[in-house]
């Protein structure tokens, strides 16, 4: 009775023994095991690399001055719509060829008009121009 | 040496507010002409995935496009777009800002319609050369 206990006993922890040496599980774990090593070599490698890169000072130089400039949205927003209006009907009005013969005028407006090109897309600009050909051109708008 | 990864991730949480700020700062000013009437057509802005080609030293690994869309109800014609984007683009201070925010696509869309106009930022200002590693 008791042998027959004994070789079960035996028989059963033998086969369990088996059964656990042939899981896939300590296999994987292994596989687990590696892959975590080899990331956390390429997350060291890359921390390492970021440490010794030397900081550019001239590009932050001149990131620092384009973040310290104001920029006027409201001019943006208006020159998008209000602009194009305004610069062909300066252009047209303090045209050079407008004063041929008062060579003064001519000068000025050959002047003029050149900012007007340049700026034909900054409304701001172009209504402060608007106002200096009233002045100095006397043209009625 | 930390200190170096220590300011590399503070000045990637101040561009990311820079970011933010300018985009709304943008929205904000196209409601207020929008409802003052200044402006026909309410503009706004927001971050898009940008085109890969379009890279510069100073963009962002995603989303480095810098989108308007424009809110008319109907199909925007090219000219229309194309406005826009003169007057963006004229403005060096916006573009400059833009560049450095780490933008390198702009993109001006219709509220209506499958197409856009698409520009490359570093065409319109003059990017100094830095250090060839970068």
């Amino acid at each position: 009775m008791n042998d027959t206990i004994i070789k079960d006993t035996l028989k059963l922890a033998n086969e369990t023994m088996n059964k656990s040496i042939a899981s896939p599980t300590s296999e994987q774990i292994n596989w687990w095991l590696w892959i975590a090593i080899i990331e956390f070599i390429l997350i060291l490698f890359l921390v390492l690399k970021q440490i010794k890169k030397p900081r550019d000072k001239q590009k932050q130089k001149f990131k620092e001055e384009s973040l310290e400039q104001e920029i006027d949205f409201n001019n943006i927003i208006n020159s998008s719509f209000n602009s194009k209006q305004l610069y062909d009907e300066l252009k047209v009005k303090c045209h050079p060829d407008l004063f041929p013969t008062d060579v003064e005028k001519n000068l000025i407006a050959e002047k003029l008009f050149q900012e007007i090109t340049e700026n034909q897309n900054n409304a701001k600009r172009l209504i402060e121009l608007k106002e200096l050909a009233k002045q100095k051109l006397n043209i009625n708008f | 040496m930390l200190d170096n990864l220590w300011n590399n991730v503070i000045e990637w949480f101040e561009d990311r507010s820079e970011r933010a700020k300018l985009v709304r700062s943008f929205n904000e000013s196209a409601r207020k002409s929008f409802v003052s009437g200044i402006a026909p057509t309410l503009l706004k802005a927001s971050i898009s995935k940008g085109e890969s080609s379009y890279k510069h030293q100073f963009s962002n690994w995603l989303n480095s496009g810098f989108r308007i869309q424009a809110f008319t109800g109907r199909v925007l014609t090219k000219e229309e777009l194309m406005r826009i984007g003169k007057v963006i683009l004229d403005d060096s201070i916006l573009v400059r800002r833009l560049i450095v925010l780490g933008w390198d696509t702009l993109e001006i869309h219709g509220d209506s319609g499958q197409y856009g106009c698409r520009w490359q930022l570093k065409d319109y200002i003059p990017l100094p050369k830095f250090n060839k590693n970068e």
